[in-house]
């Protein structure tokens, strides 16, 4: 696997989260994953899936000390991406990108994207607060 | 055959095809109700407590407060109270055994189902309605003309068995013969027999519809809840292909 950036993890803690962002889950949201976090992974795509119930992105990223760490970040149904101008041509093999979203309550891991960046910061699709407003 | 002859026959199979239109989809502009027809996407907002809806909401009933993206957490059902023999499965019920291949693409009832976040699209009728949910490709058929509900021994499914008549403005729809399904998405399931009653109107403007979803299951609950739902009008959009693929779960075993 070529890893030629330096990727790191970053985890921030965000209080009073909008019950609204924390979902558009099919299974239990509440129960899988912690709403009251949110952690930032920034990683190389070396996987993504498209399809119901939920998409998948799978992400090699190493840690504070070198080591390869392997993520996953469940997303949104397809169906709902679509119309925030996804595709299963959004992201590439490869490709650096930060996923933020929250963490699976067992640790894993595992998190629900809410949003995802590109390298230099671009948006992939329609981020979730924009589409709020419309 | 004669000019006149042909005339006369024209006229006749015109009004034959007027006839058969009238009881579909195809002839909801005429009908004496309002229109819900269209492609209608979950508000993002909370849902609208409608003082029209509100009323009809039989009393001692729980309001339930997980419409849409929001959910329940472990063991919160949102004030419904659960029988003893439901409170023991809920205690059991374990996310992880519910992530398999075999279990990925269960369909719910369009108890949990309904309030999801996910559009649906309305065909109205005089004699029918359709209504297609995103999610998981459902197709419930909603008659108004007049018949009763199956026989108790008929079939069970997810979308059940609905019966719908107009009070004023709204589209009161009653549905049996659902099948076992969550209600909450953690670990609180329904059982065959629960009752639901949906109430359906246009918002002044006609840009939302407005709903409520009551339902009651003795074998279940000591008490009946309930759901307000809107959903805004959206032009030119259509339900999509949900298509679930069961091996989404195996993200879940490593």
């Amino acid at each position: 696997m070529r890893l030629n950036k330096s990727i790191t993890a970053v985890l921030l803690a965000i209080l009073a989260l909008l019950p609204a962002a924390a979902a558009l889950a099919h299974h239990s949201f509440a129960v899988y994953f912690d709403d009251s976090k949110i952690i930032s992974v920034r990683g190389e795509v070396t996987e993504f899936q498209f399809r119901n119930p939920h998409g998948l992105i799978r992400l090699t990223v190493r840690d504070a000390g070198g080591a390869e760490q392997l993520w996953k970040s469940e997303t949104n149904s397809p169906s709902i991406l679509e119309r925030r101008g996804w595709t299963k041509d959004s992201l590439k093999y490869g490709e650096e990108i930060i996923v933020e979203g929250w963490p699976a309550r067992d640790g894993s891991h595992y998190l629900r994207m809410r949003k995802v960046s590109r390298a230099d910061g671009t948006p992939v699709g329609v981020p979730f607060e924009q589409a709020e407003q419309k | 055959m004669s000019v006149l002859n042909a005339m006369r026959l024209r006229r006749a199979l015109l009004a034959a095809v007027l006839l058969c239109a009238g009881a579909g989809p195809a002839m909801a502009a005429k009908a004496p109700h309002p229109d819900l027809s269209g492609f209608w996407m979950l508000s993002r907002a909370r849902p609208i407590e409608d003082p029209v809806l509100a009323a009809k909401i039989a009393p001692g009933t729980v309001v339930l407060q997980d419409t849409g993206p929001v959910e329940y957490g472990s063991m919160n059902f949102g004030g419904l109270k659960l029988k003893p023999a439901a409170l023991e499965r809920a205690k059991h019920w374990n996310i992880k055994e519910d992530m398999t291949v075999a279990n990925a693409c269960r369909i719910p009832s369009i108890v949990y189902a309904l309030q999801g976040p996910f559009p649906i699209e309305i065909f109205q009728g005089t004699e029918f309605t359709v209504m297609k949910l995103e999610y998981f490709d459902m197709v419930r058929v909603l008659f108004t003309d007049g018949r009763g509900h199956l026989p108790a021994n008929g079939p069970h499914s997810k979308t059940g068995d609905s019966i719908a008549h107009w009070e004023g403005d709204t589209l009161v729809v009653d549905t049996t013969h659902l099948k076992e399904a969550t209600i909450t998405n953690n670990g609180l399931s329904h059982s065959d027999n629960v009752h639901v009653i949906e109430r359906f109107r246009l918002s002044t403007d006609k840009r939302q519809l407005l709903a409520t979803q009551e339902f009651e299951d003795p074998e279940v609950l000591d008490n009946r809840g309930a759901r307000f739902i809107t959903w805004d009008r959206v032009e030119g959009d259509h339900v999509h292909a949900y298509d679930c693929d069961p091996s989404f779960a195996e993200n879940y075993a490593g």
